[in-house]
């Protein structure tokens, strides 16, 4: 069996018992990279020599500890990682070396991880299918005329392209989830406040969270038992218990009951999609799950309420990047002349757009009406989600209304933005979700399921993907 | 529905180019116009939510820790030295 296809407990124990070198570990998924990557771009740049040093020394360890110990991990470039380069995909921040460890960082680093790159997304994460990085355009590793997704789409095509064993990304709005499901990879978007946020690089504080990908479910459990936990350095952690999320992953969820939403025939699904999410629920079924309707009737909303909230979060958590402490400057005759150039030269068309819309929401006579009434609106969607978690333990929705599309297919930014459809309410309502991969359309792209937990109820969560991807194994 | 996109830039503090600025100011009347459908809600009496359920106020140890050192610092931006960031100088206000 090749190395690149082992899971991260079998990687891990195969090191401890010296059945396999961490070295050679890394050299093979830096062989991939070195085959592959010229082709998909997942990466804005590689750690070649960092990895086999940080490898060696394992080797040489007479102490083999750590839960991912010698696991190669692509991070997506906009969480810090000290003494690398950090661009969140902006030309804005070019040049910026990270002068801390993010605690996800800190706390793979402490169980042995290997830190093998940076991956590209869409600038400071906003998009959904990295065409907005300001550097070049990651491919779809299973079919390179398509995105990978995104705005996590270097971190979800570098796992599913074997350059990578697991990949952290960030999600908003979708941006770990959807590229998942475009990839054919499990992506998880964790409950709010379970995994700091500190070193990452601020888009909608509200929404904002890191989460594991991987080619396995037991490998994303493991990889968020790693970085979930209280950190005084973020201070909207939760003090919650975090534990082990492997043990959860049994595959019996007999007597379970799962919520199928009765709005989501009102949206337009791709064939294929909504077949696969029927053959799930006969899955469930068959595991001796009760389906259970429930009833979002404000999710129509959710698409606006993200697109006022975001941008605002994001209009003011970008004021930072002014020219002067930051990477790149422009020029300018007076001081506000200087800032408008650093700006206006320095963030991408998608990355202005959202500023603008973000700044119009929060200003003056539009304040109520945008941002403070897409507030209260958030709060009902909320409600309505606490209100079906009465009623069942876990809601399954496709990922995304269709799978993969061809580069430039999205016309107008609006068009872009309703591929994230069932994504976005998660993230507005503070929940945990996580896509699965289960089967391929015609065409041969991946499809993608989401299963939303409860708040906090991750490893619940996860055991529902484990089985859909045990039968998809079949 | 029209927007005044010259005080937006202003407040945002960007300045498009006549190029952007039509595409722009496209696509940003279609995007509001889209988040027209809120309007129809009832929010009469609903709180608006920022940060989750629970709202705690977390504290921690005031513990001295080491900061960053200038040695870190000069490799945040190329043109650190002597101990200061150089910016341009800035002609005017």
């Amino acid at each position: 069996m090749e190395i690149t296809e082992l899971g991260i407990a079998e990687v891990v124990s195969k090191i401890k018992s010296k059945e396999l070198k961490a070295k050679e570990v890394v050299e093979s998924y830096l062989k991939n990279i070195d085959k592959l990557d010229k082709d998909i771009q997942a990466f804005l740049s590689v750690s070649s020599d960092y990895a086999v040093k940080k490898a060696e020394e394992i080797d040489e360890s007479d102490n083999k500890v750590g839960k991912l110990l010698g696991v190669p991990i692509a991070i997506k470039d906009n969480i810090s990682v000290k003494d690398f380069e950090l661009t969140a995909g902006s030309k804005i921040l070019k040049g910026y070396i990270a002068p801390y460890d993010a605690t996800v960082t800190e706390k793979i680093k402490n169980e042995g991880a290997i830190i093998i790159g940076k991956t590209n997304l869409d600038e400071f994460a906003m998009g959904s299918s990295t065409e907005n990085s300001a550097f070049f355009k990651t491919k779809n590793p299973v079919n390179l005329e398509y995105v990978p997704g995104g705005s996590s789409g270097g971190s979800a095509a570098s796992v599913r392209a074997k350059e990578a064993l697991v990949a952290l990304g960030s999600d908003t709005g979708g941006s770990v989830r959807q590229p998942a499901s475009f990839c054919g990879v499990v992506g998880l978007k964790p409950t709010y406040g379970r995994v700091s946020r500190y070193g990452l690089v601020a888009f909608g504080s509200s929404l904002d969270v890191i989460g594991p990908i991987g080619r396995s479910v037991a490998d994303v459990a493991r990889l968020l038992s790693v970085i979930s936990g209280f950190d005084p350095h973020d201070s909207t952690t939760a003090n919650v218990p975090t534990g082990n999320f492997e043990e959860y992953l049994t595959g019996d969820i007999k007597g379970k009951r799962i919520g199928v939403i009765k709005e989501i025939r009102d949206f337009s699904i791709q064939e294929e999609i909504s077949d696969a999410f029927s053959s799930a629920l006969k899955v469930f079924e068959n595991n001796g799950v009760e389906i259970v309707e429930i009833s979002l009737p404000h999710l129509k909303y959710a698409l606006s309420v993200y697109y006022l909230i975001a941008p605002s979060e994001a209009s003011a958590n970008l004021a930072r990047y002014d020219g002067i402490r930051y990477g790149f400057e422009g020029s300018g005759e007076n001081l506000r002349d200087f800032y408008e150039d650093s700006r206006t030269k320095g963030f991408g068309k998608e990355v202005k757009r959202r500023i603008l819309i973000g700044t119009f929401a929060l200003s003056e006579g539009y304040y109520d009406e945008y941002y403070l009434k897409a507030s209260k609106v958030r709060r009902l969607i909320f409600e309505e989600f606490k209100k079906a978690f009465d009623d069942c333990d876990a809601i399954l929705t496709p990922t995304t209304p269709t799978t993969a599309f061809k580069f430039g297919a999205k016309a107008t930014p609006l068009e872009m933005y309703l591929s994230d459809v069932f994504t976005i309410p998660v993230n507005l309502a503070y929940l945990p979700a996580v896509s699965v991969p289960f089967g391929y359309d015609k065409t041969g792209l991946p499809i993608g399921l989401q299963v939303i937990g409860k708040w906090f109820s991750e490893g619940e969560l996860l055991n529902f993907a484990y089985v859909l991807e045990e039968e998809s194994n079949v | 529905m029209k927007i005044d996109l010259e005080r937006i830039e202003k407040l945002a503090v960007l300045r498009l180019d006549e190029s952007e600025k039509e595409s722009i100011a496209k696509d940003l009347e279609e995007i509001i116009s889209y988040f027209e459908n809120l309007k129809e809600v009832d929010t009469t009496g609903v709180e608006p939510m920022v940060y989750g359920e629970k709202i705690e106020l977390v504290l921690r140890e005031d513990v001295v820790k080491d900061g960053l050192t200038i040695k870190d610092l000069e490799r945040l931006r190329e043109l650190f030295g002597d101990g200061y960031f150089k910016v341009k100088r800035i002609i005017g206000e």
